[in-house]
């Protein structure tokens, strides 16, 4: 099973909310990931000159999801930049700990020559949920915008 | 009546509704929505559930509030009000919300549609340019941290010592644009990396500028208006609706998590994470109260920074100095914001959450230019229907904690939204009306689209009828910037 996301129409009025799936952590966290890409331009008009490595961790993965999801927002804002794509590698070590290690990639936003969308301002903790059931993971997730 | 809740709502007037704290384990007062019976049937289960929860926090006083645009939101609703008392009661991030200090400017000109009209496409491009709107936006000014610590100090003054406006602005915006009790020291590094080049820049979702008609048929208290240079005639106006962007996002999402550790400490449990709150004396709450004025500060820097930026198109579309085109602010007023305000019972923290301080005629809170009509309320509507200029009044002194709504509120989700609609569809349809609209994203557009939002008259005269504002003008879009 691949990760996949969609948008739902009647959870958050005023922002933007979606569902992302997965058949394992690492795919429900990828697809999470797309999601917010694709919130705030279509990542198929976006180059990748722009790169930068993130690493986490945290015992908690809802916790962990959070604060990834929140770094994309923080380096659109600190780097004046828009995404390609995200490629995550989350591992499980010693004593329950999540680490998630993952390499940003995009460009300088530049509305002349990219499908600009929404400038989230970030993720909310409203109805948040990441969840296991069987072999399936989902997340919800409520993005301020 | 037909509402989304199961819990008893008693009608106190026509345009006033309570529920009692007995229709809720916790609460500690009543909650009161103000709505005529059309929108109070139309607003959405989570207002009720959540003006509920806000009556449980601990301090509260009188009765939790919501106004008539009021929706779902983070923790309290959206056009939520609630006072706490400053000793005993809490401050909470959810009851101020994720864009501090977002509020509503309004500047005048002496231009009439007449001379606008046949420069309107020149106009809008001039503004387009020079404002920057949209996801990743920077603005022109460039600063160090020390310099963006000076804005999150001193708000809109410092923009005029930059020369960045008039002196005679700072008379005409809520606490003149500068709010004591900042500490900078207080504010994370990653709010001040996502703030520090934003100065300036609209941002997106509902936020934008509009370039809107005062028309004489409209001006409904011809007197008040012609006080703060209202004049109608086809008057050409400029709104502006924006905040503190992901700078005070950043603060408020610092200390959601600050609080949700702290909460346990002092033995506060809330009905919903995002109602996360500290008492307002306590170390937290002070630090948040302390880093919310830098980021509400910067709010109103922000609203100056963009209204040097409109004087400066219209100068360049019209050969003539903002001066001498009368471009005076009307007034810039806050509507998500804590501050400590003094009523009957004493001190409070009052927490306007998409809601809009107003002041009535004789407060001492207001400025000289102000105090004998009261403090203009700017309501904006969605960008096809129009906005409001309206006053505060004593009714809303003594019922609401100084606090009226602040603008239409929205009935469809965005999601849903960009599938009835196209962005293109949008900008066409507003052209065939009068309306020009220069956007960023033209999905952002669609979900901005009319429908999308609550009529905005009826929301209006909501609060009219219930005495807590007086309807002063309409104003009437035909220009729209978007992000």
């Amino acid at each position: 099973m691949a990760s996949t996301f969609q948008f739902l129409d009647d959870i958050a009025v005023a922002d933007l909310a979606f569902e992302a799936s997965g058949g394992s952590i690492q795919e429900v966290f990828q697809g999470a990931t797309n999601a917010v890409i694709e919130s705030l331009a279509n990542p198929d008009t976006i180059g990748a000159t722009w790169q930068q490595a993130v690493g986490r961790e945290d015992e908690d993965p809802a916790a962990l999801l959070f604060d990834w999801l929140s770094d994309l927002v923080y380096w659109k804002d600190a780097a004046g930049v828009v995404f390609s794509k995200a490629d995550v590698r989350l591992t499980q070590h010693a004593a329950g700990v999540w680490k998630l290690n993952a390499r940003l990639y995009g460009e300088p936003v530049n509305g002349s020559t990219q499908e600009l969308r929404a400038d989230v301002k970030g993720v909310t903790k409203h109805l948040y949920r990441l969840a296991r059931d069987g072999e399936r993971w989902t997340a919800r997730v409520i993005l301020d915008v | 009546m037909k509402l989304n809740t199961h819990m008893r709502v008693t009608r106190i007037s026509n345009e006033v509704w309570e529920i009692a704290p007995s229709e809720k384990p916790g609460m500690l007062v009543p909650a009161r929505i103000y709505a005529t019976p059309a929108i109070l049937e139309s607003m959405d289960s989570g207002v009720f559930e959540q003006v509920t929860n806000v009556a449980c926090l601990p301090g509260i006083r009188r009765y939790a509030l919501c106004m008539p645009d009021g929706h779902w939101g983070y923790g309290f609703p959206i056009g939520g009000v609630a006072a706490f008392d400053v000793r005993s009661g809490i401050i909470s991030p959810g009851g101020v919300g994720y864009d501090i200090n977002c509020g509503m400017r309004l500047i005048r000109t002496d231009l009439s549609h007449e001379d606008v009209k046949p420069r309107l496409e020149q106009l809008m491009t001039e503004l387009f340019r020079r404002v920057p709107a949209g996801v990743g936006a920077s603005g022109f000014v460039r600063l160090d941290r020390s310099s963006f610590e000076q804005v999150m100090i001193n708000g809109a003054r410092w923009c005029i010592e930059q020369g960045f406006g008039w002196h005679r602005d700072l008379e005409c915006i809520e606490e003149g644009g500068c709010i004591a009790g900042t500490d900078p020291s207080k504010v994370s590094d990653h709010a001040v990396s996502r703030g520090i080049n934003q100065l300036g820049t609209l941002g997106s979702g509902n936020h934008y500028l509009e370039v809107q008609v005062a028309a004489s048929d409209r001006v409904f208290d011809k007197d008040i208006a012609a006080a703060w240079g209202i004049t109608g005639h086809d008057q050409i106006v400029v709104m502006v609706h924006c905040g503190s962007r992901g700078f005070g996002h950043q603060v408020a999402s610092d200390y959601l998590k600050v609080f949700e550790k702290a909460m346990r400490g002092y033995g506060i449990s809330v009905k919903d994470q995002q109602l996360a709150c500290a008492p307002f004396q306590s170390v937290e709450g002070q630090d948040y109260f302390a880093a919310m004025n830098c980021a509400a500060n910067t709010a109103f820097a922000n609203r100056q920074v963009i209204t040097h930026q409109i004087r400066e198109a219209f100068s360049s579309v019209f050969g003539l100095s903002a001066e001498e085109m009368g471009m005076e602010l009307v007034y810039d007023v806050a509507h998500n914001i804590a501050k400590v305000e003094r009523y009957p019972e004493g001190e409070l923290v009052v927490h306007r959450k998409g809601a809009t301080r107003a002041l009535g005629p004789g407060s001492a809170d207001l400025t000289p230019r102000y105090r004998a009509t009261g403090q203009p309320v700017i309501c904006g509507g969605s960008m096809e229907t129009g906005s409001y200029l309206l006053v505060g009044t004593e009714g809303a002194m003594r019922e609401t904690f100084a606090s009226t709504m602040h603008g239409a509120g929205r009935t469809m989700s965005r999601a849903q939204a960009k599938k009835t609609i196209r962005g293109d569809q949008v900008q066409r349809q507003m052209k065939q009306h009068g309306i020009l609209v220069k956007a960023v994203s033209l999905s952002g557009l669609a979900e901005e689209a009319g429908f999308a939002y609550k009529a905005i008259s009826e929301v209006v005269d909501s609060v009219d009828r219930a005495g807590i504002t007086k309807t002063v003008a309409e104003l009437r879009p035909i220009g729209n910037i978007k992000g």
